[in-house]
């Protein structure tokens, strides 16, 4: 009782999320990007520039380049974060990149959840031999290393966009077939469902009708993590020379071209790009979070 | 007792409140109470109304981030409001202990029962561990466990509800307190064990002296148990008044609300449908057995069930839980395929379609769920979830639809603006009327409603009891009411069956069986059923025809009278001999043969007359 006397309370719904707050920046930053990114560097991040290997400005410099730029005064735009091996520009390329990352994370993980959500539902709702044979695949399919599956996967198919999409997209899908499924068992036992039996509702229809809708929280939140992880396999394929060709913009991509120099003292073109992916990585995963204490 | 003794607890404008938005939201809001020595005081409120808060900040406990904001509550000459944690701690358990809703949720599963007793009494005293466990086997002997030696060693999840709730007792009780605080102790049980429960409880406390706060929604609890009764109302004590006086003439509003069903009827029972009308159901024949997973045991849920229902006719059926009343209900509308059936709807023969030739019917049958919330689509508007039914079974225009959503909205008695609402925040009484009116917007001729008030408050409940009579006698509708709630039955219903493991035991008039029960199966539910008349209390008669035990398992039926294990007139040739259903007389059937040959109905005290 006393014990409270000198604590104030504010509503816990009014309290001000700080982890959601930055996973909505850092997902919008990411986002805007992806829409105008390629547009607003200072170079064509498909082109290369006659200077190779310029390392970024240092500190006591950038305001002199910021005056300069602004002034037009510099006989060509401040490469921020240097060139690589081969003369593009490191800071172009880093904010063209989540206009292909985000892309291929994005359809691959709606592709993967509009599966995964029916396939669930199908599983869950009726249950029988052939979906517990489906429940099986799944199985077996998630059981390989998400890493290995997709390398094999785009290694057959060959290196494109829509591949690359696809391979995520079969990684993923048995997540959301578990997550919507075990859901499902929840929900068809629901008065609602049993209602509308009663009024002669055709299975099917309570199955997308009822069921479905009120089974999609969980495979919604998951999908923030999802687009979080897909950007990083996303990357560690173009890493390992299974991903997108250059010189398309991505992020790995970058990575993986600037490693060979690493080793000489060039850490900048590896290093941009990877501080990138962390944050995007973060933004994503703790916007996933937030959400799921929220709808928890 | 006399009005002269001090009072043992008194609680003076006591203000509990919870922080929402800024301030505090207050669910007890100046409660004034005294509690005398030895006595027993019910608490009666609508669900929310703050009785379980009230109940526990009699003890000083507050679920964080609540605190109590005024007010003092003086208890053994010591205000219990200015205590320190440490201080309060001596006194709950020793002065004052409580008896939550749910009994298994609030013993500890890992450790044994007789542990936890044995506990809760050496907190208090200076009790060996030996001396412990003889106090713990002695209470589970008070409280009426049998075999307490050996139960002593149980742990909660081996207790069934009833067991699990009278070691709560036992644990409550074991440091002697001066005052117990049952906060709905036996919600969730059944009438039976309920009863016993009470009795139980009742018993213990006259034996310990000690003074006991019963908190419940439920009327007959009160009337049966208590001798003076507090109505609590917007965080107010609004009538504190003797339990005779508080049923006979309530002065506050609420109290009037509450009690106006029991006032409104009197002792009239419902008038017979006339014989000349049609059945419009006929259960020949029904039994559905539920096969056991990994076994080739079957569960006999429903067994030989027969009834025949007149069209505008509205029939109880009650039974414990776990009688098949449900399964029965679920099968009369083809939402479980019965394992063996004649069911004749309006002469068409409707227990073996399949549910697409079952679709024609279905605007002609329907039904309302127990749960309320459960079952409209959360993230449908009331709108769409009322003319769901008319997109599957009648052929109309949107206008047509939305129109005869409005239509039932007022039938039902709710504003036609909440057709744009979803059901989030909405009221269990609200939304039970929802689930009504969607049965009703096909205009069925015969409705089956699965306990429909078993989750809502004592207003809701009356309300809602009130709308179904209404209904039922102006639309001509027949009903199959499922519940186990007798006072509903005697209010709203023309006959009543009474269902004991998947059989019919009992059939007849709602007046022949309440006045007159023939099966003992019938009379001991009559007998345990609290009936909100404090003029004819249990405790102040005690009766003989109580059942032992629990239902057995539908899994091995009995031989003989499925009955027999637990009825006080059971002889050899009820446990070796099947019972059949006969018809006596006077059109009351009744399935025991010791009743058919018995020249007058068993004498029972009238249980049901109203002050």
């Amino acid at each position: 009782m006393n014990e409270f006397a000198d604590t104030t309370f504010a509503a816990p719904k009014r309290r001000f999320n700080w982890l959601f707050a930055i996973g909505v920046t850092i997902v919008a930053g990411v986002t805007l990007l992806a829409l105008i990114g390629p547009y607003i560097g200072p170079y064509d991040p498909t082109l290369t520039t006659p200077r190779v290997s310029v390392p970024p400005p240092s500190l006591s410099e950038i305001p002199g380049l910021l005056f300069g730029s602004f002034s037009n005064t510099l006989e060509h735009p401040p490469h921020w974060m240097g060139t690589d091996s081969s003369g593009y520009d490191v800071f172009s390329r880093v904010i063209a990149a989540p206009r292909t990352d985000l892309t291929i994370a994005l359809a691959a993980n709606f592709v993967s959840l509009g599966i995964g959500a029916v396939l669930g539902l199908l599983a869950g709702y009726f249950r029988n031999w052939g979906t517990e044979l489906l429940m099986r695949v799944s199985d077996v399919l998630q059981s390989f290393p998400v890493f290995i599956s997709a390398m094999v996967l785009v290694a057959l198919a060959g290196r494109s966009m829509g591949n690359i999409v696809l391979a995520l997209a079969l990684v993923y899908t048995p997540i959301y077939i578990r997550l919507t499924r075990a859901e499902v068992l929840q929900k068809k036992v629901a008065g609602y469902v049993e209602a509308a039996r009663a009024m002669g509702t055709p299975e099917i229809a309570i199955a997308f009708r009822h069921v479905l809708p009120n089974s999609m929280t969980p495979a919604l939140i998951q999908s923030s993590v999802t687009i979080g992880f897909a950007i990083l396999l996303t990357s560690g394929l173009s890493f390992v020379g299974a991903g997108v060709r250059p010189p398309t913009p991505e992020w790995g991509l970058s990575i993986s071209t600037g490693a060979n120099q690493i080793i000489l003292g060039e850490w900048w073109p590896s290093v941009f790009p990877g501080i990138a992916i962390s944050i995007t990585v973060f933004g994503f995963a703790v916007l996933g979070n937030a959400l799921e204490e929220r709808y928890e | 007792m006399s009005n002269l003794e001090k009072p043992l607890l008194d609680a003076r404008d006591l203000i509990v409140g919870y922080p929402s938005g800024g301030h505090y939201s207050r669910p007890v809001n100046g409660a004034s109470l005294t509690i005398r020595p030895r006595e027993v005081v019910g608490l009666i409120g609508d669900a929310g109304s703050g009785k379980s808060t009230l109940a526990l900040a009699l003890m000083g406990l507050v679920q964080a981030p609540g605190r109590i904001l005024g007010g003092s509550v003086e208890f053994g000459g010591q205000d219990l409001t200015k205590l320190s944690e440490d201080e309060l701690r001596a006194f709950r358990g020793r002065d004052i202990s409580a008896i939550v809703q749910n009994p298994r949720g609030a013993l500890n599963p890992l450790i044994r029962i007789g542990e936890q007793i044995s506990n809760a009494y050496r907190a208090h005293t200076r009790a060996t561990p030996a001396e412990g466990r003889a106090k713990a086997i002695e209470m589970l002997t008070m409280v009426g466990i049998n075999d307490p030696e050996r139960r002593v060693n149980a742990y909660a999840h081996e207790l069934s509800g009833g067991m699990a709730q009278r070691a709560m007792i036992a644990m409550a009780l074991a440091a002697k307190p001066r005052l117990l605080i049952a906060d709905e102790p036996t919600s969730g049980l059944d009438v039976t064990i309920q009863a016993q429960l009470l009795d139980q409880m009742w018993q213990t406390v006259q034996d310990t002296e000690s003074a006991i706060l019963l908190v419940s929604q439920d009327l007959g609890a009160i009337a049966n148990y208590c001798d003076r009764v507090l109505a609590l109302h917007d965080g107010k004590i609004v009538e504190d008044a003797p339990v005779r006086q508080f049923f006979a003439m309530p002065q506050h509003d609420y109290s009037k609300e509450i009690l106006g069903l029991h006032h409104a009827q009197g002792d009239r029972f419902p008038e017979q449908v006339s014989d000349a009308a049609n059945d419009i159901l006929e259960v020949e024949k029904l039994r559905m057995e539920f096969p056991v997973r990994n076994s080739d045991n079957v569960v006999h849920a429903v067994g030989d069930f027969r009834l025949n229902i007149k069209a505008g006719e509205a029939v109880g059926l009650v039974g414990e839980s776990g009688s098949g009343k449900t399964t029965v209900g679920r099968c009369l509308v083809r939402l479980l395929d019965p394992t063996e059936s004649i069911i004749r709807f309006d002469g068409f023969d409707i227990g073996s379609l399949d549910q697409r030739s079952m679709r024609k019917f279905r605007s002609r049958i329907q039904f309302v769920f127990q749960d309320p919330f459960d079952s409209v689509n959360p993230r449908w508007s009331v709108s769409d979830i009322l003319i769901e039914p008319l997109r599957q079974l009648a052929d109309m225009s949107r206008a047509e639809r939305r129109k005869r959503a409005e239509e039932v909205m007022e039938l039902v008695g709710l504003p036609v603006e909440l057709l744009e609402r979803k059901p989030r925040g909405l009221g269990a009484g609200i939304l039970q009327r929802i689930n009504i009116a969607r049965a009703l917007i096909c205009e069925p001729e015969f409705l089956v409603l699965d306990e429909p008030t078993s989750v809502l408050a004592p207003r809701a409940r009356n309300a809602l009891i009130e709308l179904l009579g209404k209904l039922q006698k102006e639309l001509g509708i027949a009903l199959l009411f499922i519940t186990h709630d007798l006072t509903t039955v005697r209010y709203l219903c023309q006959r009543v069956a009474v269902m004991y493991l998947g059989q019919i035991v009992e059939e007849g008039s709602v007046e022949q069986v309440f006045t007159a029960p023939r099966h003992p199966y019938s009379q001991a539910l009559l007998e345990a059923h609290l009936f909100p008349d404090p003029d004819h209390r249990r405790v102040d008669h005690p009766s003989d025809s109580a059942l032992d035990g629990e239902i057995p398992s539908p899994i091995d039926l009995p031989t003989g009278c499925y009955l027999a294990s637990r009825c006080p007139h059971a002889d050899e040739t009820c446990r070796s001999i099947p019972q059949n259903l006969s018809v006596l007389s006077d059109g009351q059937t009744v399935r025991c043969w010791k009743a058919e040959h018995e020249e007058e109905p068993a004498e029972m005290a009238p249980a049901t007359k109203t002050g």
